[in-house]
């Protein structure tokens, strides 16, 4: 496990071996722990715009003594999914390391424009995901945790629904995925097993938005 | 009266004065300044305004953690009288921005209003000859030097040395435009000297003289 001195620790040492100016966005427990959501997370999950620079930071922790983790492990933490991450350990601290996508999730534009913390660590730019795009990567992880991160989200921070609606919209238009089918059975599964406070209109929304995606998808 | 945090969060979360968070607690103004307080001790508040704008209260269930020291935004924002909407946080851990740092970052971001609001910082620069080498990293140069001359012209800030100055103006192979096909009708003398178009006329810098 690793807690929010640690990871700050980590990505200084980071920044101060890269040559130049490199920037990346932190997901899941990582970002949660800027929010004060979470004390600690297993790993550190972060997402890079450029193939380049993901193989930069990858250098960076295999010089750190990172090993990169087998298949096996990898399809385990991931069952099924495509675009499986990076994943690198050492010790007990773990880094995924993902490239635009988020194994079904596109690192959108608006996700991009969404983002309200920057944290500068020497040549290490980190910036942290909205609330609303954390819940969004938890549904497309869905490892276990994740449910139970999302709810705590739901709980700490005033969620803008209109916001992961739209964004689940997009993000069935720009990848294979009916992702509003998807955020369903996740919003679903949260508000009857849980407890989490997901509206009812919102559920029905997502709903009806997913039914006729999947009308289209039967009808082509 | 509501007790519990959560509760109270729930009431106020957004932004509010401090006559509203007193009607919505249902308080005196002197209450609320001290439920406030006690809100802010706890990382749930963060004020903006104060001296001749209102004090405004951002209260939100999200305590983001304040890692490192302040951003561009916040070092700006202390140091000039124009104030800028954060729009995300910013901070940076291991070490801190100086002013001559930000001044160039600002220039260097092409945002009108940034770069409005850093003008103010030339009369804090302690060292020219750092502001030259951050502006020369970032091939800045001459639109700093532009800049710093029209800063003069309006308001009051330390002088320059002629070295600086002098190598400011004398930097090669630089774009003309601060902030891309934006030129000044009021300010042709420094355009033309610094070979560099600036994006203010008097009306923009009216705000500094208020």
């Amino acid at each position: 496990m690793i807690n929010l001195e640690q990871q700050n620790e980590l990505f200084k040492l980071i920044g101060e071996i890269l040559k130049d100016k490199l920037e990346c966005y932190v997901i899941g427990g990582s970002a949660m722990m800027y929010y004060g959501m979470k004390g600690n997370t297993k790993d550190i999950d972060l997402v890079f715009e450029h193939e380049k620079d993901r193989e930069k930071v990858i250098q960076v922790l295999k010089n750190l003594g990172y090993n990169e983790r087998g298949i096996k492990v990898v399809s385990v933490i991931y069952p099924k999914k495509k675009n499986t991450p990076i994943l690198l350990e050492r010790d007990d601290s773990r880094v995924d390391l993902f490239v635009n996508k988020i194994i079904n999730t596109v690192l959108s534009d608006s996700m991009k424009d969404r983002i309200n913390s920057i944290y500068e660590y020497g040549n290490f730019i980190i910036k942290v995901l909205a609330p609303e795009d954390l819940i969004i990567t938890k549904c497309a992880t869905e490892r276990a945790g994740d449910r139970l991160d999302a709810v705590e989200i739901m709980k700490r921070a005033k969620i803008d629904w209109e916001v992961i609606i739209k964004e689940s919209v997009f993000q069935a238009e720009v990848t294979p995925y009916l992702f509003p089918v998807f955020l369903f059975d996740f919003l679903y599964e949260l508000k009857e097993d849980l407890k989490a406070d997901v509206p009812k209109k919102v559920l029905d929304e997502i709903r009806k938005i997913s039914e006729d995606l999947l009308e289209k998808k039967l009808k082509k | 009266m509501e007790k519990s945090i959560e509760g109270i969060l729930n009431k106020l979360e957004g932004l509010n004065t401090i006559e509203l968070i007193a009607k919505k607690l249902n308080l005196k103004k002197s209450t609320a300044i001290k439920k406030i307080h006690e809100l802010k001790k706890r990382g749930y508040v963060e004020t903006s305004g104060g001296g001749k704008q209102p004090r405004l209260y951002r209260i939100s269930r999200i305590k983001t953690q304040k890692i490192g020291n302040p951003g561009l935004y916040d070092v700006i924002n202390k140091n000039s009288p124009i104030k800028l909407v954060k729009p995300y946080e910013h901070r940076i851990v291991g070490r801190s921005i100086s002013i001559e740092e930000a001044i160039v970052l600002a220039v260097k971001s092409e945002n009108f209003r940034l770069i409005l609001a850093s003008l103010a910082l030339f009369n804090k620069v302690k060292t020219w000859s750092k502001l030259y080498e951050l502006a020369k990293k970032e091939n800045v140069r001459r639109k700093t030097g532009a800049l710093y001359e029209l800063t003069r012209k309006i308001m009051r800030a330390r002088k320059m040395d002629d070295k600086t100055q002098k190598l400011l103006l004398n930097a090669k192979h630089e774009k003309k435009d601060i902030i891309a096909e934006m030129h000044s009708e009021d300010f042709k003398d420094i355009e033309k000297k610094w070979n560099v178009h600036i994006p203010f006329n008097y009306n923009d810098l009216r705000r500094y003289k208020e």
